[in-house]
């Protein structure tokens, strides 16, 4: 979709993350558990992407699956500042310490939204994620969520 | 400029007397901004309590990481101006993501704890829990179904409907529905990790994949509102210590025009011949014991007025009685002797009875068991089905 589009309405990702959620969870093991999870932790990237600043350009969301396992395939237009931003972040979250550092995160008023959702993706869903600069002015999150054993 | 719509409704309250502030609802809100008022009223709420203070999340559905953020910093902030408060913050087994989170706030300090919401708050369900009364589950549906089956058209279950069945054990009414009824969609939640398993168990090796089956807390459902045409709740709002409670989920899942069809015993109407006087007697016993746990297994005919209560119309009722005479007596024997090793077994011993009282307990099962099995005995057990419309 259009980010213009997107972007216009904070709700958007509030209903876009149940709807999608709730459509790829259908044939899961415990399908309204799962959409309720899933839901949650594509809300955050979907906010994030919303904070953007960006209104140029597409918004795409792809989904796959690979056994346990959720591929979220966000990509969207993103300034370069910010693009090296979170090439940045996504580069320190293989970081041994990442539940001390979450810990300090969310209680410091200064640290940014991206890096509080990105490393609750990883610290709270076992969340593994990629980044891709497609470049002009174009970035891409790849994220792997092991729904299915979080639930169990 | 982007327009900003208000997030997701949520509310927030503080109880002085439970000294508990409670949030329910969806918190997704784009800013702190949007949630100061809440936030002020549990910082205004923690200055004005002493020993514990409860921070409820049980309802809470889904939060962001901007609100998440947010509750913490104040609740950790005061946790270490007032060391004095313990500080447990409430959630629910049911919704993951909110465990998963809010089990940092502990690490942040050591006043807060995290305290997950679990089948305590079911007084029943540790009795059926046991796999040895799978088996009984099982028979008893079978036995209900026989009369279900002709009863549920006239409480409105039509083929291609969208149906929920709340509290479905170990899911045998569910499948039998489906195959009956043909339900456009059909979703069965239980709070009972290990009935859900054997449930699961069972649809793959018939090969059913369209039975939905969800592990939730049927008195704080993920479903949404007006969602269902026909709600089933069978043998469970009596074994609830708080009935309203799950009747306002019921209601709310249910569309309007929809509805909702309940299940429950009387059970000090069990009866049998010979003996008439000692089966009585122990199934007087047993409403006893299961009002000592807080449960009523003698709602049966209260099931008109719960139903009005709770705020539904054009409410039918009716009774059923299963009995020796359905089928095969020595399922019902079967079934009588599985209520005897529970009830005058862990439930008995549990309220700490005598062993006198015990045997007489015992005896009465045994003597049902016997009018069951007796060429010229009659042994039945009686169950009221009544169903409410949700107003349009």
């Amino acid at each position: 979709m259009d980010m213009a589009s997107f972007t216009a309405d904070w709700l958007h990702c509030d209903q876009l993350s149940n709807y999608v959620a709730r459509m790829v969870s259908h044939d899961r093991r415990d399908p309204v558990r799962h959409s309720n999870l899933l839901s949650s932790a594509l809300n955050e990237l979907l906010e994030m992407s919303f904070r953007s600043e960006a209104n140029d350009g597409e918004f795409v969301c792809n989904f796959y699956r690979c056994q346990e396992t959720e591929r979220i395939e966000l990509i969207f237009p993103c300034p370069t500042e910010q693009r090296q931003f979170y090439r940045k972040i996504v580069l320190g979250l293989k970081n041994r310490r990442a539940v001390i550092n979450y810990c300090n995160l969310i209680t410091n008023d200064a640290a940014s939204d991206g890096q509080a959702i990105l490393l609750g993706l990883v610290v709270n869903y076992d969340a593994e994620i990629q980044i891709r600069d497609l470049g002009i002015g174009t970035l891409a999150f790849i994220v792997d969520l092991p729904l299915e054993r979080l639930l169990n | 400029m982007t327009a900003q719509s208000p997030s997701p409704v949520f509310t927030a309250q503080f109880n002085i007397n439970d000294q508990e502030f409670s949030l329910a609802g969806v918190l997704r809100p784009h800013s702190t901004a949007e949630i100061a008022d809440d936030l002020l009223l549990l910082r205004n709420g923690i200055e004005t309590v002493s020993g514990v203070l409860y921070v409820n999340l049980k309802r809470v559905t889904h939060m962001n990481s901007t609100a998440f953020r947010a509750l913490t910093r104040v609740l950790v902030d005061a946790s270490r101006l007032r060391p004095e408060i313990k500080f447990v913050v409430v959630a629910s087994s049911v919704v993951a993501w909110a465990a998963r989170m809010f089990r940092h706030l502990s690490d942040l300090s050591p006043n807060i704890a995290l305290e997950i919401y679990d089948s305590a708050f079911y007084p029943g369900q540790t009795f059926v829990e046991n796999k040895s009364f799978i088996p009984i589950l099982r028979t008893q549906t079978k036995m209900t179904w026989r009369h279900e089956r002709e009863i549920l058209p006239r409480h409105g279950l039509r083929n291609g409907m969208v149906i929920a069945d709340i509290c479905c054990g170990i899911g045998d009414f569910a499948m039998l529905v489906r195959k009956e009824f043909g339900p456009a969609r059909i979703v069965a939640l239980d709070h009972s990790s290990p009935s859900l398993d054997y449930a699961r168990d069972v649809a793959e090796r018939f090969d059913v994949r369209d039975i939905e089956y969800t592990y939730g807390d049927a008195s704080q459902m993920l479903f949404e509102s007006d969602q269902f045409d026909f709600v089933t709740c069978r043998h469970s709002l009596q074994i609830f210590d708080r009935p309203e409670l799950l009747l306002r989920e019921l209601y709310r899942i249910c569309k309007p025009g929809g509805r909702v069809y309940i299940t429950n015993e009387k059970n000090s109407h069990c009866l049998g011949e010979p003996r008439a006087d000692s089966i009585q007697w122990t199934y007087n016993e047993v409403a006893k014991l299961f009002s000592h746990f807080d449960m009523d297994v003698e709602m049966g005919p209260k099931s008109l007025r719960l139903l009005l209560d709770a705020g539904f119309e054009a409410v039918k009722m009716e009774s059923f009685m299963v009995t020796n005479l359905d089928g095969d007596p020595q399922e019902f024997a079967d079934v009588i002797a599985a209520w005897r090793d529970v009830y005058a077994g862990e439930m008995s011993v549990r309220r700490g009875d005598s062993a006198e009282f015990i045997e007489r307990f015992k005896q009465g099962f045994a003597d049902h068991i016997f009018a069951a099995l007796h060429p010229k005995g009659y042994a039945g057990w009686p169950i009221w089905a009544a169903s409410g419309r949700k107003p349009l």
